[in-house]
């Protein structure tokens, strides 16, 4: 009891203060890494709540991937152009005294808000639980995401899109290449199939146990990021009729499918009687491909084509 | 519900199948905005003949789906969307001026209309946050279709809107955890004023007002909405506000606890004459055509935000209707507004104010469409805008202790006269008169003349259409 009561506030502590040292570190480079060491933190603290599943989404697309394009956006920012930020010794704690007590403040006014709430576990709750034998899953949380509750996951791989396409419309800068050093190479090529391994696994072990579609999209990103930084994939972007497929797929699958369930009569995205599972298990294969190739495309990005 | 289905996924596989094809065909879109359109209009006529229809997303039971809900009200703002998506999408294709053509502009004002869609369709608290992310990223993507003197309002209002989603969720999440329902209806029966409820609702309303860019949470709005290429801008003032608006006004008035309500209804309400007033004064001050635009929806969503605060606070569904009227008759005129702007700066060659000059000369149609639009955003009879003000002002004429908020309307509209009539005037000083860059584009002026005149057009079925929308509203 006590060791546990031990491990959870030390964790407490240490995601406080790591929260502290990314606002005031000195450099932002300093302060982007410190950001990943606070992502993997809270994804342990997930963990520890008893949420495996946030957990691992937490660790793949809070710290690593938003890790990452962080880097890869202070790589692109030309040093003359970086706000660093400046350190101005006692008058900086004075001037956020203000904000310290409004936060106090917020915090306060949510205490309030969450302590009479209930513990019971909810009607939506009890009603999942009730239906998960027809949901084609036996992993709650899928089948909440691509079943109970698929038209938000649809519509969340839409918000990826239009991130994507959001970062499409800014006009190019240069990437930097810098060499690749012999271990790192050495290294990504161990990497890469382990990688697809894993991603296939976390992909497949979804249906039953924590795991999904966005993990192994992430991960898969990541392999493929490291792959092309050290040139060992070949150059992709929008202009390949492959890469469009892809990113797309995810959605239009998913649509086609809510369409034609509509159009045989079991209601929008309403899997037929028996089909809930195999549909299930495509969907989500083409939506961590779709996924993969989107991070990927935001992390690398695009050299070539990017308007007309 | 078939039709409501069509008109959502219609835009959304347009979009996917335009990306796809890497096609910017403007022809294509305008077809499949037809469609829309009728789809559209033929859940209308569903709606209106056979009444609200619901939908469980993949036939699960009650609390578990989320669930389309097609209200007269919903099939109505569907049919809105439509017509100013066709009417923007037309402007792209055919406008000299308009830069956007050759752009992503396609396939994003697409997404933007599916996401639109959805968002008027659902009745679910968590399925609204997910329709609110994808508008705000629509938007701030064809914002940043302008070029790099877009990029910071499009980067403010990225924070901004992102900030406003988790406030938003944050008061979800709470609701959530004190009553495990997501769904509008079935949280209607079981909410009570205690301290999470307050807290939560609080929240939410905090989210939606700054993204409906609502007083006084609206200063990223004037920058964005005026950077945006002029299509964009259209797009923006006359549907995307009007999003946020809406889930607030349903949670209002169906989820809300009574007591709750009318306790909140006045700050709304005080919110709203302050957006009337300061907003109308910053398009007074502003020298920048379009900032004065887009000053005057921060002053327009005033109005609203108005009416949504006093039936709050006085548990009036007679407001409903008002509410509505005026977010259709300042979609329209703000259309209208934003096309004729865009159309006379880009063929003056300057986006000065004072660069209007004896526009009545040299650019009769647009300029008229603009003070057409105006006299809708003003309220004069017998416009869209005057039927709203005065459904606003009916139930407080009556009584004296009331008069204070007629002050404030009728000073509201003093300064929307105001700023209207400074390009009004200046546009009839014709001694001097700016001579065009370019010879000036009559369709294009046609266009942006048309929703003004059919803002005109909704005095001359008043009638019918406040009876239809007092028994529209539940």
């Amino acid at each position: 009891m006590i060791h546990e009561w031990l491990l959870d506030g030390s964790l407490a502590l240490l995601i406080l203060t790591l929260a502290v040292a990314v606002l005031y570190v000195r450099s932002l480079y300093a302060s982007i890494v410190l950001f990943i060491a606070f992502g993997l933190l809270l994804a342990l603290i997930w963990a520890r709540l008893g949420a495996p599943d946030l957990a691992l989404a937490e660790a793949a697309i809070g710290a690593g991937l938003t890790g990452t394009l962080l880097l890869a956006a202070l790589g692109r920012t030309p040093v003359s152009q970086r706000a660093e930020p400046a350190f101005s010794g006692a008058r900086q704690y004075v001037r956020s005294g203000p904000a310290v007590v409004l936060s106090l403040l917020i915090f306060w006014i949510l205490l309030q808000a969450v302590l009479p709430l209930p513990e019971q576990s909810s009607a939506v709750v009890r009603a999942a639980e009730q239906h998960l034998d027809a949901a084609g899953v036996a992993h709650p949380v899928t089948a909440v995401l691509l079943n109970f509750r698929a038209w938000d996951t649809l519509l969340e791989l839409l918000v990826l899109l239009l991130a994507f396409m959001a970062v499409r419309q800014l006009l190019p800068s240069l990437p930097r290449a810098p060499e690749a050093w012999p271990l790192l190479l050495g290294w990504s090529c161990l990497l890469a199939p382990l990688i697809i391994l894993i991603g296939g696994y976390l992909l497949w072990r979804g249906s039953s146990d924590p795991g999904g579609a966005f993990q192994a999209g992430a991960l898969l990103a990541a392999g493929a990021i490291l792959l092309r930084l050290t040139d060992l994939l070949p150059a992709m972007g929008w202009h390949h009729a492959w890469v469009r497929l892809l990113v797309l797929g995810g959605c239009a699958f998913f649509l086609l499918v809510g369409l034609f369930t509509h159009w045989l009569g079991a209601g929008f995205l309403a899997y037929p009687e028996g089909w809930a599972g195999p549909l299930i298990i495509l969907i989500e294969v083409a939506a961590t491909l779709s996924i993969a190739i989107t991070l990927t495309l935001l992390v690398i990005g695009e050299t070539r084509e990017v308007r007309g | 519900m078939t039709a409501a289905l069509a008109a959502l996924l219609i835009p959304l596989f347009t979009a996917l199948g335009l990306l796809l094809l890497r096609s910017r065909s403007g022809p294509l879109v305008i077809l499949t905005s037809l469609a829309t359109l009728a789809a559209a209009c033929w859940a209308l006529v569903e709606v209106t003949t056979s009444g609200p229809q619901s939908l469980h997303l993949g036939d699960w039971p009650e609390p578990l789906a989320i669930r389309f809900q097609l209200q007269p009200i919903t099939a109505l703002l569907l049919v809105f969307t439509a017509l100013i998506h066709l009417l923007v999408a037309v402007y792209a294709a055919r406008s000299r001026h308009c830069r956007t053509r050759d752009t992503d502009y396609w396939p994003l004002s697409c997404l933007l209309q599916g996401s639109l869609n959805a968002l008027w369709l659902s009745s679910d608290l968590f399925n609204w946050y997910v329709t609110l992310e994808l508008l705000g990223l629509a938007a701030v993507a064809l914002v940043a279709l302008s070029g790099r003197k877009a990029y910071g309002p499009a980067l403010n209002y990225l924070l901004l809107s992102l900030g406003a989603s988790l406030v938003y969720l944050l008061g979800v999440a709470l609701i959530y955890g004190r009553y495990g329902v997501l769904d509008i209806t079935l949280l209607a029966t079981q909410t009570e004023a205690d301290q999470s409820t307050r807290v939560a609702f609080w929240l939410m309303t905090l989210g939606l007002m700054l993204k409906a860019a609502l007083w006084p949470l609206h200063l990223w709005l004037p920058k964005a909405h005026a950077s945006a290429p002029t299509a964009v801008s259209a797009l923006l003032s006359a549907l995307v506000v009007k999003g946020p608006l809406f889930i607030l006004w349903r949670l209002w008035s169906e989820a809300a606890p009574v007591e709750l309500a009318i306790e909140t209804g006045p700050l709304l309400a005080i919110a709203g004459v302050a957006a009337l007033l300061l907003g109308g004064w910053s398009a007074l001050r502003t020298p920048w055509l379009k900032s004065l635009v887009a000053y005057s929806t921060v002053a327009q969503l005033g109005y609203a935000l108005m009416a949504l605060g006093l039936l709050m606070h006085w548990q009036l569904p007679a407001l409903d209707a008002a509410l509505w009227l005026f977010v259709l008759a300042h979609g329209l005129a703000k259309a209208s507004m934003f096309l004729a702007a865009g159309e006379l700066q880009a063929t003056l060659g300057s986006k000065r104010v004072s660069a209007l000059r004896g526009t009545t000369e040299t650019m009769p149609v647009a300029m008229f469409a603009f003070a057409v639009a105006g006299g809708s955003l003003i309220g004069l009879p017998p416009s869209g805008g005057f039927l709203a003000k005065w459904m606003l002002l009916e139930p407080m004429l009556g009584q004296s202790e009331h008069w204070p908020w007629v002050a404030g309307i009728l000073l509201g509209t003093l300064i929307s006269a105001g700023y209207v009539f400074r390009v009004v005037a200046l546009a009839f000083d014709r001694a001097d008169p700016v001579p065009p860059d370019f010879k000036p584009d009559r369709f294009a002026h046609w266009l942006a003349m048309l929703p003004a005149l059919v803002v005109w057009g909704l005095a001359l079925v008043s009638q019918p259409l406040i009876a239809w929308l007092t028994g529209a509203t539940p």
